[in-house]
């Protein structure tokens, strides 16, 4: 009696600890703004929250799209956001690094637009902590789209069929830069892949994976280490790390995450990407120097690139076969490519159909 | 009966001799929804991340402070067992011994409790009830005794990466080749379980007290400690033993998976010759009298050539020689040497396979040469699971062991078990 007793007490608490956590899943985070519960297993993608200040709307998902795809946000009407993060090529482009206005070539490479409306900061270095904040930056940039806020509202506030339609989704006009970063937001925040082998097979499809794939997940999820920092359903920590690569000049570091924190311990960091549909995005890493995913697997492999300073302590030799190189690149390369028609059929609109 | 009792003897001589079950923490590895061999080479010998994962209080290396704490996660308590055949031959009487066995229980629970402050608990409970009649072998019943293996906390990064303290009962630093963590199930690193005569003293045990660790940007890493040296709860004397271990990795790696490790190790410990009898402290330490000092000293190499690891370790150990049973004046300290090569190779896709060879001897001095020890074993472990969790192993292992000098007694040791944990 005293020992079905004591079990009972034993169960009932460990039942209470359980539902405890599972009703307190709100996600924590530092003030450094990344997300402070993890790692956590790799699944499926949760839905995408919209912030309560910019609400989801047909309306605005279009007219985000609108704008997305318009060079006149360019100071040359060269450049969009499109230019650099194509849907045709993985949300990002061909690199190594972006192409901006007279073809001046960025530091960095591309970050991809594809699911970003999961990652809680956004650039490579997390210099902003929404997708809003994030659309106006490149617009201002003197080597993305060369404008600045002002003239891109100007020849925006010219065009009357984008007042007319800011004004039936916003509800006010003129057209501001918070209006506009709001639409480009609504419209990547649906930019999202939830439909890959992948998920379905940790849905419990098990036929969704090869053998060659499955054992690529186990590798990814064990001797690969990668889910060290590519976890959860976005496959990403959305923390900093320094992988040891060369700059794409030499001598010249790219400090990475230090110039957001100034933290000595960011230098050279740099936001952990996303693995989903990682196979259309080539080529690899923040400098764009990695053509493939095998260059990128034997990197870490090698345990990083060859820059010891401030490597990530995570970064260590693996000691992967060609065996396990093949089977993580196969899982990477089918396995993670999504199927979600809603983004795959996403095709740019022409100039002649955006607003006049 | 003569050859009864013998067989019974050796058989339990063989369990006696069998390490303490190893440790791996599954349940570290369902928090983060990492499979085994994320920090495991293959369970339960730990690679460089899960090296640097358990220097670092069982927080993801340069992530402190930025996962769940256990008042945040299910309760972490892992469990782990292995189970099978256990046969040993001796040649010399062409006696057999077999038996089915639980191989121990390990009852685990590690985590963080807030950032850079964490805690390892391991219990073992008996497993030895109910069992086999053995008449007059008294102490040497084939029993997994209750114990409180491990119970510490770790401070981490009290200066980043320099210094972290662990307290409490622990794996010692000076263990530069964790027994814990060893493949071997059946043969025990032999100079780790050597006990000198009137030396309670035993290389493998954990002990109780203080230990500081930490690591450099170069590659070296340091442990240093105080601890009782008896490994007792409570002790027998109000000696407090040191040592430390210092090492140095070249190339990127801990020397688990990748790098090339070497260190040193030293230990200095005081016995006494006369304990006071019954105990007299309030929490029941014995201020044994007469303190005498003995020491352990020693090299390791922790060697990496793709998934190929050697390793070695040896061992010099010196006994006051007032330790022990009264001895003629020419045999003066009890000197002897030890030590272990091992070499590992991880096979097949995520390390499904295992296999390993080693060598185990131990040199005492010459009016003590019925105490040497040569020993050959081989083992093969096969892992079963997915992608979630390779945590069965399927442990084939064999040793060949010689004991004395004038008189060798030779051993054929082989066991065939499931180790698994979760």
């Amino acid at each position: 009696m005293q020992r079905s007793l004591f079990f009972l007490v034993i169960l009932g608490s460990a039942l209470l600890v359980a539902l405890a956590w599972a009703e307190n899943p709100q996600v924590p985070i530092t003030e450094s703004g990344v997300v402070a519960h993890g790692p956590v297993r790799v699944g499926n993608l949760p839905p995408v929250i919209a912030p309560a200040d910019n609400p989801q709307t047909s309306a605005k998902i279009l007219l985000g799209k609108k704008v997305y795809f318009d060079t006149r946000l360019s100071k040359d009407n060269t450049v969009s956001c499109a230019t650099c993060h194509d849907p045709s090529k993985g949300w990002s482009d061909s690199g190594p690094t972006s192409k901006g206005i007279n073809s001046q070539m960025g530091g960095r490479r591309s970050p991809p637009v594809v699911n970003a409306a999961h990652s809680r900061l956004q650039f490579w270095d997390g210099r902003a902590p929404t997708l809003e904040e994030q659309a106006k930056g490149p617009i201002q940039n003197p080597i993305e789209m060369g404008n600045t806020h002002d003239a891109m509202l100007r020849t925006l506030n010219d065009i009357p069929g984008y007042v007319t339609e800011f004004k039936s989704v916003f509800g006010t006009s003129p057209i501001t830069v918070d209006q506009v970063a709001q639409a480009i937001a609504a419209f990547e925040r649906t930019v999202v892949t939830t439909d890959s082998p992948f998920d379905r097979f940790v849905q419990g499809d098990v036929s969704a994976l090869t053998p060659l794939e499955k054992q690529g997940l186990e590798i990814f999820n064990g001797k690969g280490h990668c889910s060290a920092c590519h976890w959860g359903g976005q496959l990403s920590d959305g923390r900093f790390h320094n992988l040891g690569v060369e700059p794409i000049e030499p001598g010249k570091p790219d400090e990475g995450r230090r110039a957001v924190t100034k933290s000595e311990r960011d230098f050279g960091a740099f936001k952990t990407p996303t693995i989903r549909d990682v196979a259309a995005r080539a080529p690899y890493l923040h400098t764009g120097k990695e053509q493939t995913l095998e260059d990128v697997v034997r990197l870490y492999n090698r345990g990083g690139g060859p820059e010891d300073a401030n490597l990530d302590p995570m970064m260590l030799p693996l000691g992967l076969s060609e065996t396990e190189i093949k089977a993580l690149v196969a899982f990477m390369t089918r396995a993670m490519t999504s199927t979600n028609p809603e983004v795959a059929d996403v095709k740019p609109i022409p100039a002649a159909e955006l607003p006049k | 009966m003569k050859r009864l009792t013998l067989l019974i003897v050796s058989a339990l001589t063989l369990l006696v001799l069998l390490p303490e079950p190893s440790q791996a923490i599954p349940a570290l590895a369902r928090k983060y929804g990492f499979n085994c061999n994320m920090c495991h080479t293959s369970f339960t010998k730990l690679n460089d991340y899960g090296q640097r994962f358990r220097d670092n209080g069982y927080q993801q290396p340069g992530q402190e402070g930025l996962e769940k704490t256990v008042f945040e996660t299910f309760p972490p308590i892992s469990l782990r067992t292995s189970t099978g055949l256990m046969i040993m031959h001796e040649p010399d009487s062409k006696s057999t011994t077999s038996g089915f066995h639980l191989n121990g229980l390990d009852l685990l629970a590690a985590g963080v409790m807030h950032k850079n402050i964490s805690f390892l608990m391991i219990y073992t409970p008996r497993i030895d009830e109910p069992r086999a009649g053995y008449a007059s072998v008294g102490s040497m019943d084939p029993s997994q005794p209750g114990a409180l293996e491990s119970a510490n906390l770790v401070f981490s990064n009290l200066v980043q990466d320099v210094l972290s303290l662990r307290v409490g009962r622990f794996e010692p630093g000076y263990q530069a080749i964790s027994s814990k963590r060893s493949y071997y199930l059946l043969q025990p690193y032999e100079v780790y379980e050597f006990s000198t005569p009137g030396n309670n003293f035993v290389f493998a045990d954990n002990q109780i007290g203080i230990e500081a660790t930490g690591h450099f940007r170069e590659g070296i890493k340091y442990a240093a400690g105080i601890v009782n040296g008896s490994g007792a709860n409570p002790d027998n004397n109000n000696a407090k033993d040191l040592y430390a271990n210092v090492s140095k990795t070249f190339g990127r790696g801990e020397g688990q998976s990748s790098g090339q490790r070497v260190g040193a190790f030293g230990y200095l410990g005081w016995v006494p010759t006369s304990l006071m009898v019954p105990f007299s402290g309030a929490t029941g330490d014995g201020d044994g009298k007469i303190n005498k000092s003995f020491y352990r000293i020693g090299g390791h190499a922790s060697l990496n050539y793709n998934t190929f690891n050697l390793q070695a370790l040896f061992m010099y150990g010196s006994d006051d020689k007032a330790i022990g049973p009264v001895r003629a004046v020419s045999q003066g300290k009890y000197h002897f040497t030890g030590g272990f090569g091992r070499l590992d190779w991880a096979a097949l896709p995520n390390n499904r396979m295992v296999a390993s060879a080693m060598f185990n001897w131990i040199t005492p001095p010459d009016f003590d040469k019925s105490s040497r020890v040569r020993a050959i074993s081989t083992l093969v472990r096969y892992y079963l699971g997915d992608w979630t969790a390779v945590n069965v192993a399927l442990h084939g292992e064999y040793t060949y062991r010689e004991t004395g000098y004038t008189t060798i007694a030779k051993q054929h040791q082989f066991a065939a078990l499931l180790d698994f944990d979760f």
